[in-house]
């Protein structure tokens, strides 16, 4: 069996896998007797999930594939691998077990496996399977509630007397063929979650469909309070729009390391005043109508603050940076209480840490009072340029008398996203920015250093780019020239701190190269194949 | 004074069975002894009914003797012609039952047949010979049967799933044994252990009746329970073990080529051999009507009626792997 691992979604991959001439794209239900014959000659081999070690030493026999993978065993596979997690049925409504197993398997097997949990999925519940990492399903379960009587639809399971109602007019339900609809009923959301995952949209999915069991809430919750886990595999850039639509948004790992970054590595430019600004629909803000209005008015006199659910805090210089020109969310001006409490802290954060002369409220509604909670926790005292109605006029005139002969800010986009994306600061003196935003490049003697990626909003450094930042997100390859990607058999260390999408620069004896991480830096310190860097420009040493 | 206190078993009952084609009163006493001294079998709760171990030896055999008095107290001999006898570990074991005691009880039951569990490496000609001697009134024609759980004639699985600690070549050393001392032998099977599939168990049990038949002179198979305080229900409890469904039961029953006595305890119930709640009654109330009469049409004609959750037990039945299960509660 030969797999491709093409699109990583979080724990979520796809891809395809060739059995003879068949290639079959993943995750995806299939015929186990026929891929995994082996398994059928299995006898007296039951280990339950649950079993203790010296239980599982004396009797897990490996079958000649898949390899089994279990909570009490050591790693028992290799890279290319096809692995299996007998009996991952029965964990299904057990969320905390679910994911105890789940990261304790995850972080001892390699990541470029392929993973099959047998007899779990149905349509109501493989979107949260395939979000939890794994790619290989069979009908064993969706079989059995046919022969319950039950019709399955990705709601859950229903008694054939619904048929009559829910009938969706596959093959299956215009023939009379329960057994049809429901493995067609398991096909199709299969194709929708292929379909998401190539959009890097799993997880709204994931939050949208879970919401009829509270086992799946529960593992998506758990699994975003194993945070260091989670975070790992959650790319720093993505191309869509990032729907910040549910309670769980805001534990989403993208989020959470937004508001982290922004704490711990961003650095601010020198201000006395700092304004804090409500966000806008378009994205980035600078775009649109109230943001070019609130420029105006504050004529880069402050540094500039944008108070948002669920991201908590964008300084001015971020607004590009995945996820904030990617993310929308539902607006009532009703801000709920965990909201709030998580944003102030957020603010509070930032406050404590940069000290500004003036902090200027110019807010409205719940925004507002987010801000004043945070002054409060922080022991700033804030000053309002309006209570109401921002954009308006009276506002806007408010906000310019109050900054009435402050100096201009140094307004250094460049520095304030390096110091977030690669965590250091450094001495932009002397590079000069061209282009109209959000096309930005910098340069320093017509030489080019940098420019703004427009989809993911972060920075792309040149060889030169990279003169400049000292350390941290190389890749260092062995003694080649890479022609194309490079991959992972061809690394011979990475950064830890690398994340899919993240910029970063090859180097090796022979060879340096700018490109992209296709994976993250565990995934291509664990891995024994796949492309582990998009490169962008070669250079011979 | 503790001889003269009076201690009750740990549970007494009257009753019939059917023993060798005949039914027969029978009286069923468990003892309460120092208990097992295997004591690790997988499913097995009564292990936990035992004696402190700190209580002294001394009075250790007037414990048992008080409660033998207690049965003779509350049982007219004229009731019962069979007695079973538990102790939740064996009764042969001279630790658990000290030979005076035995001696004690034998005079206690003569003229009756009895029926005593034990372990294997306690069936030893001597005691048997000298137990039969003091019980045998020349009424019946095997006064005696050491009941064995034998389990399943299955090694790989009396050792991985119930951990048993004895072969199925102990056992048959056993059966000549006992047959030499002039004693029968009753082989008890368990359905459906740990860690098989419902085929898996369902298979063992067909083959281990056919294989204990060439042994033992009486069957009796149990459909597993989830006992409590015991790994079974550790694992029961992480949706690792499902009872054998009744129709499996039936399934065994109908193929097998001897009469199988069968008592299915806590039919019906979530933690016993069930179905799927509509049909469990009929069947439960079935299998132990045939335990006891031996009409095999009527276990042909449960095993034939229709419910909703036969399709079901047949999924089970091909679709089951030890790789995933078990597919139903």
């Amino acid at each position: 069996m030969k797999t491709d691992i093409r699109k990583r979604d979080g724990l979520a991959r796809s891809g395809t896998f060739t059995i003879g001439d068949n290639m079959i794209p993943f995750p995806a239900a299939i015929d186990t007797d026929r891929v995994f014959p082996a398994l059928a000659i299995q006898k007296y081999m039951n280990v339950p999930l649950a079993a203790p070690p010296d239980f599982v030493s004396r009797y897990l026999e490996q079958p000649k594939s898949p390899v089994i993978i279990h909570p009490a065993l050591g790693n028992s596979a290799k890279s290319g691998d096809c692995v299996m997690a007998a009996n991952w049925h029965t964990v299904m409504e057990n969320p905390r077990q679910y994911v105890e197993y789940l990261v304790g398997l995850k972080e001892k097997t390699p990541p470029d496996t392929l993973w099959y949990a047998p007899a779990s999925a149905l349509p109501g519940n493989v979107h949260i399977l395939c979000y939890s990492g794994f790619d290989l399903f069979d009908y064993t379960w969706i079989d059995l509630k046919t022969a319950q009587r039950k019709f399955c639809t990705t709601e859950g399971e229903f008694p054939t007397t619904a048929i009559d109602e829910m009938a969706c007019g596959c093959e299956g339900c215009r023939t009379g063929d329960l057994k049809l609809h429901n493995r067609l009923a398991l096909d199709r959301e299969l194709a929708t979650i292929r379909t998401f995952i190539a959009k890097g949209q799993l997880r709204e999915l994931v939050e949208s469909r879970c919401r009829l069991s509270a086992p799946h809430v529960a593992i998506l919750r758990d699994l975003d309070s194993r945070y260091a886990f989670a975070e790992r595999t959650a790319p720093v850039v993505r191309g869509g729009i990032l729907r910040a639509n549910s309670a769980e948004s805001m534990t989403r790992p993208e989020i959470r390391r937004f508001m982290e970054r922004v704490a711990v590595r961003y650095i601010p430019p020198k201000a006395d005043v700092a304004v804090l600004l409500p966000c806008s629909a378009r994205k980035p803000y600078s775009l649109s109508q109230s943001h070019r209005r609130f420029r105006q008015a504050i004529g880069g006199r402050a540094h500039e603050l944008i108070v948002t659910s669920p991201l908590g805090l964008v300084p001015r210089e971020l607004e590009t940076v995945y996820p904030a020109m990617h993310y929308d969310v539902p607006v009532t001006g009703y801000w709920d209480a965990e909201e709030c409490s998580v944003i102030s802290s957020v603010i509070a954060t930032y406050l404590r840490k940069h000290h500004y002369r003036h902090v200027i409220a110019h807010l409205e509604g719940g925004a507002l009072e987010v801000a004043e909670a945070a002054a409060d926790i922080a022991g700033t005292t804030l000053e309002y340029s309006c209570r109401e109605n921002p954009t308006g006029s009276d506002a806007l005139n408010k906000l310019d008398n109050a900054l009435a002969g402050e100096r201009k800010v140094r307004d250094d986009r460049l520095h304030g996203i390096l110091s977030f994306q690669f965590g250091v600061d450094i001495d932009t003196r002397g590079l000069s920015v061209r282009g109209t935003f959000p096309e930005l490049f910098w340069s320093r003697d017509r030489v080019p250093y940098f420019s703004l990626d427009t989809t993911g909003g972060i920075i792309r450094p040149t060889f030169d780019g990279w003169s400049l930042i000292p350390d941290g997100y190389r890749v260092e390859i062995d003694d080649f020239v890479p022609e194309g990607d490079i991959l992972v058999p061809g690394i011979v260390r990475t950064d830890p701190a690398i994340r899919e999408g993240d910029e970063v620069l090859v180097t090796g004896p022979r060879a340096v190269a700018t490109g992209r991480a296709a994976m993250s830096g565990d995934e291509m310190e664990r891995s024994n194949r796949g492309v582990a860097v998009r490169v962008r420009k070669v250079k011979k040493v | 004074m503790i001889s003269e206190m009076t201690e009750r078993p740990l549970a007494s009952w009257l009753g019939h069975d059917r023993l060798e084609g005949e039914v027969l009163s029978c009286l069923t006493i468990i003892f309460r002894t120092s208990g097992c001294s295997w004591n690790s079998c997988l499913m097995c709760s009564y292990r936990h009914e035992r004696y402190p171990v700190d209580k002294p030896h001394g009075s250790y055999s007037d414990h048992i003797l008080s409660q033998l008095r207690w049965v003779q107290e509350t049982y007219n001999p004229d009731l019962y012609r069979m007695v079973k006898i538990f102790t939740s570990g064996s009764f042969f074991d001279p630790t658990e039952v000290p030979l005076p005691v035995l001696q004690q009880i034998a005079k206690a039951f003569r003229g009756k047949v009895v029926i005593a569990e034990t372990r294997p490496e306690y069936v030893q000609v001597d005691p048997l010979q000298s137990f039969i001697h003091d019980i045998d009134t020349g009424t019946e024609k095997i006064p005696l049967y050491c009941a064995i759980g034998l389990e399943t004639t299955n090694d790989l699985i009396r050792e991985k799933c119930i951990r048993k600690g004895f072969t199925l070549n102990d056992f048959i050393a056993a059966c000549s044994r006992a047959k030499a001392g002039g004693a029968g032998v009753k082989a008890y099977l368990l359905h459906k252990p740990l860690f098989l599939t419902e085929r898996e168990a369902l298979e063992d049990m067909k083959s281990s009746i056919r294989t204990a038949a060439m042994h033992a002179d009486v069957i009796s198979m149990n459909p597993c329970t989830v006992q409590g305080r015991t790994e079974l229900e550790r694992y029961w409890k992480h949706r690792a073990y499902r009872p054998p469904y009744l129709w499996s039961v039936l399934s065994v029953l109908s193929d097998s080529p001897v009469h199988v006595t069968c008592d299915p305890v806590g039919g019906g119930r979530i933690r016993g051999p069930h179905n799927c709640g509509n049909c469990d009654k009929d069947i439960v109330a079935g299998i132990r009507d045939y335990s006891l009469n031996g009409d095999r049409d009527l276990i042909a004609a449960l095993l034939e009626t229709e419910c909703g959750c036969k399709e079901e037990w047949h999924h089970v039945l091909d679709h089951e792997m030890p790789h995933c299960m078990p597919l139903t509660r």
